[in-house]
């Protein structure tokens, strides 16, 4: 169940990546809220738990705050004059929307990695192709990096 | 999930890994469901949706198959 605490970091985290394009370490967090270390890193277990975040599997990180990635991927928009990395495509066009700015997508093709691009602009999308999810929706989560 | 330029690009890419064609959509239904699921986020008040919810947005969206089916 989340709590106050949960509610304030979460906020923290989205808020700054949206600001700056940077996904916030734990210290980041813990400084910007005034919280302690251990609280933040407490929050961000449960976050993760609640499927709100997604932690690396290697440390006590940040990987993913969808639509935001915390690392680069093959999924990079450009809004609001600064640039970001969408774990997926979907998560790619959440970032002008999320921001509610225009914005660009650069991306490939899955099969010929071909550079293709997807634009938003004034709340419309402009771009030809197709968008595949390989795995169906109830398994999402079995691994959600590979999804 | 991926970016192809064409139908025949994912029948590809699903041959080549053996694996069945999953769901498509087209970008126009990939920004309606950003823009569902994504354009509150931002907001104090915003939580997670239910199962039931996100089933409504798929199918607001036009994704009615049993593949974007969560229960």
């Amino acid at each position: 169940m989340a709590t106050s605490v949960d509610q304030t970091v979460r906020l923290h985290i989205f808020e700054q990546a949206a600001a700056t394009g940077t996904v916030p370490s734990p210290e980041v967090i813990a400084s910007g809220t005034g919280l302690s270390l251990e609280s933040v890193q407490a929050s961000l277990r449960r976050l993760a738990d609640g499927r709100v975040i997604v932690l690396s599997p290697t440390s006590p990180a940040i990987w993913m705050a969808n639509p935001f990635s915390a690392v680069p991927t093959d999924f990079r928009v450009i809004a609001a004059g600064r640039s970001y990395f969408g774990n997926c495509i979907w998560d790619a066009l959440g970032i002008p929307a999320i921001l509610g700015a225009d914005g660009y997508v650069e991306a490939s093709c899955g099969d010929c990695g071909q550079p293709m691009r997807v634009d938003v602009r004034g709340g419309a999308v402009h771009g030809a192709g197709v968008v595949h999810f390989a795995v169906p929706a109830r398994h999402w989560w079995v691994n959600i990096g590979y999804t | 999930m991926l970016l192809f330029r064409s139908e025949e690009h994912v029948d590809r890419w699903c041959g080549r890994r053996g694996i069945p064609r999953g769901g498509t959509m087209t970008f126009e239904q990939a920004w309606q469901l950003a823009r569902a699921w994504y354009g509150d986020k931002l907001r104090p008040e915003w939580r997670r949706k239910s199962p039931e919810e996100a089933e409504a947005v798929f199918e607001k969206v036009g994704l009615t198959e049993a593949f974007w089916k969560l229960r």
